[in-house]
C-alpha cells in the first residue's frame, strides 16, 4: 500500500487533488480511496486530505498517520507544524515552493521534491489554485502514478465540473509541473515546539464556561484573544501602498476585513495607510477600492 | 458621523478566521466602533460565530454569547430586560445571518419586534446558508445556484424569488428599520449611529456579498455590493414606525445583467432567466419608489 497525505489550506483544492490522484490510480487498474479532514474552518485555514493506493482491496479507513509521501500545497505551513510527522524513512515530501530542495529546512533529512506550483498555476490557469500542478510533481517524485493517467484523471474530474477547456488547462499545468519538478534532499534539524492546548479542569473554569481575557500556558484565551492568531500566511498576493499616491482618505481602513490597515502620520500633509502583514489575508479589497489606485497587489515571494 | 470621526478602537480584532474578502467582518468591526464598548453581542449559528470565536479564542472585545439558532430574538429580549432591571445602560445587539433571520429565527424575531424590546437586531444577509456549505435560504435570489438548488437541465437553480424580510419587519411598525450596504459608507455609518440613539426595537439589514458562496474574486466584494444597490437588487431605505422616511435612489439604474456578471452562482443564466429577475427588480422598484423604473 502507498499512502499520501496532503497539507493545504481551504480553497487551494487539496481535497480535489487527493481525489484526482485516487482516480488516476484507479485508471491504471489499482484500488484507491481518498478523503479530506477538516474542522469548522473557512477558506484559508489548514486542511488535510488523504489518498491510499494499493493493488488489492483497501480495508483501512483511518486517517493516515505514517504516510509514504507528504504533499505540502502551501509553503507557510512548513513554519507552523511538523509536516514530516510520521513520514516513513524512505518517504518523500513534495513542496510547492520557489526554493530548491537543499534550501529547505525540515525536522529531519528526507527525500524532497520541490515545484513552483503557484507560478505555474498563475501562468497556465491565471489563478493561484495549485492542486492540479502539484499532481504533476507527485507523478515525478513518487512514480506511483504515471503522468499520463494523472492528465486523464484531471480532464475527467475537473472537466466534468468546470468545463472541457478548464480541464485541459489543468492537465497542462500538471504536465508543466511534472517537467519542472526538482528532486533532492532537504536539510534537517528544525525544531518544532507543539503549541500546547488549553485544557482547564472543571475547577479552573468559571461558572458557565464564560471567560474574560486570560493569560494561560497556551497563550491568551478569552475576549480579544484571536489577536494571537496570525493569518498573514494565507496570502498569495500582498498589497503594497504607494505613499506618493495615498491621499489618506481612510477608505481602505474602513474596508479591511482583517483590521490590518492603520492610518499613520508619516509627517506628510495627510496620514498614510500602513498594512500589517501579520494579519493581511491578501483579499485585495483595498487595492480594488482605493480611489487613487495607490495600493497594488504584488506576488509575494516567501523567504 | 463621517469616516474621519470613526474611532480607531477595534472591538472585533484581527486574527479571526473569515475567508479572505468576507464582508461580515467589515460590517461588524465598523458597526462596533460606533456602538462602542458598552455593548453585549449575541449570535446564533452562522459564519460570524465560527470565525469570530472558536472557544477559547475570541475575536470580540465585548461580552459575547452564543445561543441557539432559532432564539436570537428571545435571547436579546431577556438580556435587555435584565439590564433594564439592573438599571444599566447597555446596548444589546443580536447579529444573525440570513438563515437565522429569514427562516429559523423569524418567530423569536417577530415576537421581540411585536413586544418592542429595547434591542438592536442585525441581519447580515449573504443569501444562503454559507456556514454549512452554501444551502438555499429564504433569502437566496431567483435562479442562484446553491448546493441544494443546483442548476440542471430541467430546474435552473432556485425557482423562488427572494423574500423581502425588511418589508416584513417594517410591517411590525417598530421604531426603526434600515437596510444598509457597506458600499455606501456615509449611509451605513449614519444608520448605525441613528439606530444607537433610538429606544425600542431596531432592525438593521446589511447586504453582505460572499466570495466563497457566490463564487467571485474576493477583491470584488464591495464592487458587487455597490452593483446590487445600483441595479435595484438591493434597496437602501430607512423606516420609522412603519413609514419609509428616507430612500436612496441610484443616480443611474443599471440592468441586473451587469450585477450578475462575474458571479459564479448566476453563470448558468439564460436571457429568459435574466428577464425574469429583471421583472422582479422592476416590480420591487415600482412598489418602493412609487414610479416606473
Amino acid at each position: 500500500m502507498y499512502e499520501f497525505r496532503f497539507h493545504g489550506r481551504g480553497g487551494q483544492g487539496g481535497r480535489m487533488a487527493a481525489e484526482a490522484l485516487a482516480l488516476a490510480a484507479f485508471l491504471e487498474g489499482k484500488y484507491a480511496v481518498s478523503f479530506p479532514f477538516f474542522g469548522a474552518e473557512r477558506r484559508g485555514a489548514p486542511v488535510r486530505a488523504f489518498t491510499r493506493i494499493d493493488d488489492k482491496k483497501i480495508r483501512t479507513k483511518t486517517q493516515i498517520y505514517e504516510p509514504d509521501a507528504v504533499i505540502v500545497l502551501d509553503e507557510s505551513l512548513l513554519e507552523t507544524e511538523d509536516v514530516l510527522e510520521g513520514l516513513k524513512d524512505d518517504g518523500v515530501i513534495i513542496i510547492n515552493t520557489q526554493r530548491k530542495p537543499e534550501e529547505i529546512e525540515l525536522s529531519r533529512e528526507v527525500r524532497c521534491a520541490t515545484v513552483d506550483a503557484t507560478s505555474i498555476a498563475l501562468d497556465v490557469l491565471g489563478k493561484a489554485i495549485t492542486n492540479t500542478a502539484i499532481l504533476g510533481a507527485i507523478a515525478k517524485a513518487t512514480g506511483e502514478v504515471g503522468i499520463d493517467s494523472i492528465e486523464k484523471a484531471i480532464i475527467e474530474k475537473f472537466g466534468a465540473r468546470l468545463g472541457k477547456e478548464a480541464g485541459e488547462k489543468n492537465a497542462k499545468a500538471a504536465r508543466v509541473a511534472y517537467e519542472s519538478t526538482v528532486v533532492g534532499k532537504s536539510k534537517g534539524g528544525k525544531q518544532f515546539e507543539p503549541k500546547p492546548q488549553w485544557l482547564p479542569t472543571v475547577d479552573e473554569l468559571p461558572l458557565g464556561g464564560s471567560i474574560g481575557t486570560m493569560e494561560t500556558y497556551a497563550g491568551l484565551v478569552g475576549i480579544g484573544s484571536f489577536i494571537e492568531n496570525k493569518t498573514g500566511g494565507w496570502r498569495v498576493f500582498m498589497p503594497v501602498v504607494n505613499d506618493d499616491k495615498c491621499i489618506g482618505c481612510k477608505i481602505c481602513w474602513f474596508y479591511c476585513p482583517e483590521a490590518a490597515i492603520k492610518m499613520v502620520d508619516k509627517g506628510a500633509k495627510t496620514k498614510k495607510a500602513v498594512i500589517n502583514y501579520d494579519y493581511c489575508k491578501g483579499c485585495g479589497i483595498c487595492a480594488n477600492e482605493c480611489p487613487t489606485k495607490a495600493i497594488s497587489m504584488e506576488r509575494e515571494v516567501k523567504a | 458621523m463621517n469616516l474621519n470621526d470613526l474611532p480607531e478602537d477595534e472591538y472585533f480584532t484581527s486574527g479571526h478566521t473569515a475567508c479572505p474578502g468576507c464582508v461580515a467582518p467589515i460590517i461588524v468591526r465598523n458597526m462596533m466602533k460606533i456602538l462602542g464598548k458598552n455593548t453585549v453581542v449575541y449570535t446564533p449559528a452562522n459564519c460570524l460565530l465560527v470565525f469570530g470565536g472558536t472557544y477559547p479564542y475570541i475575536a470580540w472585545k465585548v461580552p459575547y454569547f452564543h445561543e441557539a439558532f432559532e432564539n436570537t430574538g428571545s435571547s436579546i429580549s431577556g438580556a435587555a430586560r435584565a439590564f433594564k432591571k439592573k438599571r444599566k445602560d447597555v446596548t444589546v445587539v443580536g447579529i444573525a445571518g440570513d438563515g437565522g433571520t429569514y427562516d429559523i429565527g423569524i418567530q423569536a424575531l417577530s415576537g421581540a419586534a411585536e413586544r418592542n424590546e429595547d434591542v438592536i437586531y442585525v441581519c447580515y444577509d449573504n443569501e444562503a446558508y454559507m456556514n454549512t456549505g452554501i444551502q438555499r435560504s429564504g433569502s437566496t435570489p431567483y435562479g442562484a445556484s446553491t448546493t441544494t438548488t443546483p442548476p440542471g437541465k430541467k430546474i435552473p437553480g432556485k425557482l423562488e424569488h427572494k423574500k423581502d424580510m425588511a418589508e416584513i419587519m417594517r410591517a411590525h411598525e417598530v421604531p426603526y428599520v434600515a437596510t444598509m450596504s457597506v458600499s455606501h459608507i456615509a449611509d451605513f455609518l449614519r444608520k448605525v449611529e441613528k439606530a444607537k440613539k433610538i429606544k425600542g426595537f431596531r432592525y438593521l439589514h446589511v447586504f453582505s456579498p460572499c466570495p466563497t458562496g457566490w463564487r467571485f474574486d474576493p477583491s470584488k466584494s464591495i464592487e458587487i455590493a455597490r452593483k446590487a444597490v445600483d441595479s435595484g437588487m438591493w434597496t437602501l431605505y430607512e423606516a420609522e414606525y412603519g413609514e419609509i422616511m428616507d430612500i436612496y435612489k441610484p443616480k443611474k439604474k443599471i440592468p441586473v445583467e451587469e450585477y450578475i456578471k462575474g458571479q459564479g452562482r448566476f453563470r448558468h443564466f439564460t436571457p429568459e432567466m435574466i428577464e425574469e429577475l429583471q421583472k422582479w427588480v422592476d416590480k420591487k422598484w415600482e412598489r418602493l419608489y412609487g414610479e416606473k423604473p
